[in-house]
């Protein structure tokens, strides 16, 4: 089944369409790459990354983003177009359109947390079904982690999708960026591996026996749950490190795909986790994984100032999303090499998305809504998905007076629909999405996302 | 003893080439100290390990210094914990005072310049020669706890002067009231770089400052009681300290500031910026109409002075402040999960000394660290998992070193806590970080614990003990750093057990294992130690202690705090 951009905006838009949407939601995922294998790559984008200049609309609209954004906004004769769509990306994002033209890449417009579907009037007079603490880093990238809008989460969903799923010789769920609350599952444990991979045990042989025998039993204390879990992570890393090593220090054919438009090694720290990703996923039959999934990250992206510097196209953030486009775009040429181009999906995330307003800063502060994107080989052609908010200050999706959007779309309906496709069964959504109830009924429902 | 906290001072002082080894170090052979190590059982007649007197000085120890020493478990034991917090208040000898001097951003000529003076090492260096040998090791951790909630950081800001003078807060004010730190803080360059509050103009406040001043630095996003749980509201729901108006109000009240110039040129000068001296205010970017925030109103045409003093009183005032800063201070020092009872004990010194005075540091300290849940065994499910810059420290003052720190600067990166450096204002973990499978418990460090950094911990400690003979590079005094001395380790007061391997397992036990092994691993130790063979005496113990000492560090015992 195939629906054209204007189609999927059409069907969000209204609520009359929004149960034919839930429908096509339900269908559109059963379609399979080839193979059975699946990937899912998440790139958290920490700070809350400015979507508003990363998906810019070219219509009439932009006026009104131009007279909303100030000294931010980016012209429209710079953005980087895409072919057929009313909205383009940042300048500094080139090399996302060949992507894009090969109908590999999907936009989502207006996606943020929710714990029930708002609109302004139920806004003001319903805190009690605001996501608690809105605009706070911390609790917003709990919610977008953990998804419990409203509770504290002792565990995330990547954690949870990886308790129900079936594991290999290392843990299938990986994180080339650290520990966070996304990895933790109730019983799933994730592999946490640094790009560059892992240095050796130094000094360590089978054959120290009595020191062997002195490092086993100081391991082995009666000390409750805390000294459990570093017991269990010290003898876990010392039994996977390596096999992970040889994964991302042996020979590969994915790194050479990691290059820019002009041929030179991509040198960003996005393009190294996602080369070591790459490589985990070329090594994924020796490592028993029929399932995987990913957790990258970029920092920074809290530009309460100088998000631009000199001009509007230039400075910390432009950096930031080209890194981010060059390397996204090199991941999906060298899964197009390994044959597996449709069968892995890479999506952004962010704490939130930032007020339609700059500062007098040349920055943006805390808002809400944001756009993400979606690649992959079995993403809708075209795709675009959700609704641009009205771009008036004050307007009708703004919660203040500097463009904090409510967003059109909950995070269980984006990220459960790339869950879905990654195999997490009906039965299993709620496990992993703890509101899935709120998102699965009366219209609302994953997004169709794929082909 | 004197003479070694003499030689550690004048390192801190950055005296640095008096540290060139000829300083002593305690002799852990002398006899009252073996002798004591290994009489412990015999002074612990009768007690568990968990309840002797000298388990609670380790544990103290582990509380209120980088890591138990001789030095410090002997003066716990004669001054007892009152004499010993006593102490600690009056102890000077950790500063980054004559590191905190501003430079203009156009000032270097070449790399090594830049390096010096643009980078966190020269101050991250004095951090851990500091916590390995300076005597004020409580006001230390204070420190270095208040730092990883008021977080300001080198991956967005890079001065050496700022961060030296930001930091610099932070022991002068760890025993003071936190209304002058917060005050101290909200004018401080190095924190209005980092959260934008210097250039913060009328015509669209940032509101970064106003925002974590409230969320991290003060109150708290949610209303607490002042046991530190949360207020619920009739649906069950948080209720918030705050919204986007009270933001705005406080991010208008915070405008008109920048940092001083260098030379005095124009304000506009972006090349002059001093990271050191307190913000200035530049009255024409003032907001100077009313604001109303969190229940205050500052009225029209109030001052700028005004406007902060109201903010800064709001934010110290609030009633979630006590439970707020109380919590922290009990996570970094004693125990990531204390009771309701136990925070709330402190939260009400925070409110009231006893005196009438709000947020009197040094008495919430003492709360704190003289509280019965910090005093006795943690329960079972509990412990403190150490983070990895006190495991780093830990290890090295219990083996005796004297050092610049630049090991330590070399080495904090790739083990997740570069100090100084933290990836953002909430810090390298936040307080509340879960206990993976556990729905009830936090365990905050270990989101630091992972497969990436414990081969590198390991390696650390490997390459610390066993492997410290060997020339390594990170040993070695920098060059372009100021005055260096390098990193030396005290084996000779370890060689001079000779083959008393007892009394060196005992001597492991209680400066890295807080006294609690079992026989069956004392000996396993003992035997780990005696299958090493050299021929030549004091080789042969150095390398036993060595091996012990490594054996020790990675282990699960000692990096979980009990």
């Amino acid at each position: 089944m195939t629906l054209s951009r204007r189609d999927f905006v059409r069907l969000t838009a209204g609520t009359g369409a929004a149960a034919a949407l839930a429908q096509l939601g339900r269908t559109a995922a059963i379609a399979a790459p080839s193979g059975s294998y699946r990937a899912m790559v998440g790139i958290f984008l920490y700070g809350g990354n400015d979507g508003w200049n990363m998906v810019v609309p070219t219509d009439d609209r932009h006026a009104a983003y131009q007279a909303a954004r100030g000294a931010v906004a980016l012209p429209r004769n710079s953005l980087t177009p895409l072919t057929n769509a009313s909205y383009a990306l940042h300048p500094a994002m080139t090399a996302l359109r060949p992507v894009w033209d090969e109908g590999a890449l999907s936009l989502v417009l207006n996606t943020g947390t929710l714990f029930a579907p708002l609109t302004k009037a139920t806004y003001l007079s319903r805190p009690d079904l605001r996501p608690s603490n809105l605009m706070s880093h911390s609790d917003e990238q709990a919610h977008w982690q953990g998804l419990r809008a409203r509770d504290a989460a002792s565990d995330g969903f990547l954690g949870r999708m990886a308790d129900r799923m079936p594991g290999g010789r290392l843990p299938p769920l990986i994180s080339l960026s650290g520990s966070t609350l996304a990895l933790i599952g109730k019983t799933a444990v994730p592999l946490v591996l640094p790009p560059s991979g892992l240095p050796g045990r130094s000094g360590y042989s089978t054959r120290d026996t009595a020191k062997n025998l002195a490092t086993a039993l100081l391991a082995d204390s009666e000390g409750g749950p805390i000294m459990d879990g570093v017991r269990t992570t010290l003898r876990d890393t010392f039994d996977q490190a390596d096999l992970a090593n040889s994964v991302l220090s042996g020979g590969n054919s994915v790194a050479r795909h990691f290059v820019d438009a002009n041929g030179r090694a991509l040198t960003s720290d996005i393009a190294a986790q996602l080369l070591g990703a790459a490589k985990m996923i070329e090594a994924r039959g020796t490592l028993g994984h029929s399932r995987q999934t990913f957790l990258l990250s970029m920092a920074t992206f809290d530009h309460h100032a100088n998000q631009i510097q000199g001009s509007p196209i230039a400075g910390d953030h432009a950096d930031q999303l080209r890194a981010l486009a060059d390397a996204m775009a090199a991941f999906h040429r060298a899964m197009q090499a390994l044959g597996v181009g449709a069968n892995v999906t890479t999506f952004t995330m962010s704490d939130f998305g930032r007020t339609y307003a700059s500062n007098a800063q040349n920055g943006t502060d805390h808002a809400w809504g944001n756009n993400h994107l979606v690649m992959g080989g079995d993403v809708a052609k075209g795709g675009i998905f959700g609704t641009y908010p009205d771009p008036v200050l004050g307007g009708a999706d703004d919660i203040t007076n500097e463009g904090r959007f409510i967003p059109g779309i909950a995070q269980e309906e984006y990220l459960g629909a790339i869950a879905r496709w990654h195999g997490v069964s009906n039965a299993d959504l709620p496990y992993v999405f703890p509101n899935w109830q709120t998102w699965s009924t009366a219209g609302r429902g994953p997004l169709p996302l794929f082909r | 003893m004197r003479r070694i906290w003499t030689a550690a001072a004048l390192c801190a002082a950055g005296l640095l080439s008096a540290c060139d080894g000829s300083s002593d170090n305690i002799n852990l052979a002398d006899s009252r100290m073996t002798s004591g190590l290994v009489d412990l059982s015999a002074a612990n007649a009768g007690l568990s390990p968990a309840q002797s007197q000298v388990t609670d000085g380790i544990r103290l120890a582990r509380q209120t210094t980088f890591g138990p020493t001789p030095q410090v478990l002997e003066q716990i034991s004669k001054l007892g914990t009152e004499g010993w917090l006593d102490q600690q208040f009056a102890a000077r000898g950790s500063t980054y005072a004559d590191l905190a001097v501003a430079r203009r951003i156009d000032s270097c000529k070449d790399i090594t310049c830049t390096r010096r003076y643009f980078s966190r090492t020269t101050v991250a260096m004095r951090f851990y020669a500091n916590a390995v040998s300076a005597p004020d090791q409580l006001r230390q951790r204070v420190a270095f706890a208040l730092s990883q909630m008021i977080v300001a950081s080198e991956l967005e800001v890079r001065s050496a002067g700022g961060i030296a003078g930001f930091n610099q807060l932070f022991l002068d004010n760890a025993f003071g009231n936190y209304r002058t730190l917060l005050k101290a803080v909200t004018l401080n360059p190095y924190m209005g770089r980092y959260l934008n509050m210097a250039g913060s103009s009328k015509t669209a406040p940032s509101e970064n400052y106003a925002r974590e001043l409230l969320q991290l630095f003060s109150m708290g996003p949610n209303m607490l009681n002042q046991n530190g749980t949360q207020r619920r509201d009739a649906t069950g729901g948080t209720v918030p300290n705050y919204g986007p108006d009270d933001i705005r109000g406080v991010a208008r009240a915070l405008t008109g500031w920048d940092r001083a110039r260098i030379g005095n040129v124009a304000i506009t000068n972006q090349l002059a910026g001093d990271d050191v001296k307190p913000m200035i205010p530049v009255p024409d970017r003032y907001d100077a109409g009313e604001k109303r925030f969190l229940g205050t109103r500052v009225p029209a045409s109030a001052s700028q002075e005004a406007s902060i003093d109201a903010v800064v009183d709001a934010a110290f005032n609030h009633p979630s402040t006590a439970p707020f800063v109380s919590r922290h201070l009990i996570v970094h020092l004693v125990t990531a999960n204390p009771s309701p009872n136990y925070i709330g004990r402190v939260a009400a010194v925070f409110a009231d000394n006893g005196q009438g005075v709000r947020g009197d540091l040094k008495a919430v300290v003492r709360a704190v660290l003289t509280d019965p849940e910090a005093r006795t065994a943690p329960r079972n499910d509990r412990g403190k998992l150490k983070e990895p810059v006190l495991a780093m420290v830990s290890l090295a003052r219990a083996i005796g070193m004297t050092t610049d720190g630049f090991a330590f600067a070399m080495r904090d990166t790739g083990l997740g806590q570069p100090v100084m450096n933290a990836p953002s204002v909430f810090n390298f973990y936040p307080v509340d970080y879960p206990l993976q499978g556990s729905a009830t418990l936090y365990n905050p460090a270990s989101k630091l614990l992972n497969s990436s950094t414990v081969l590198r911990l390991h390696n650390m400690m490997y390459d610390w003990t066993v492997r410290s003979d060997a020339a390594t590079p990170e040993f070695k005094a920098p060059t372009g750093y100021g005055a260096a001395s390098g990193t030396r380790f005290a084996w000779t007061t370890w060689a001079s057990f000779g083959d008393n391997v007892d009394a060196m397992v005992a001597a492991v036990d209680v400066l890295l294992l807080g006294n609690s092994i079992t026989p069956g691993q004392r000996a396993a130790l003992r035997t780990a130690a005696l299958a090493i063979n050299e021929k030549n005496s004091q080789v042969r113990a150095r390398k036993r202690a060595q091996m012990l000492l490594y054996i020790a560090a990675t282990s699960p015992q000692f990096l979980v705090d009990r």
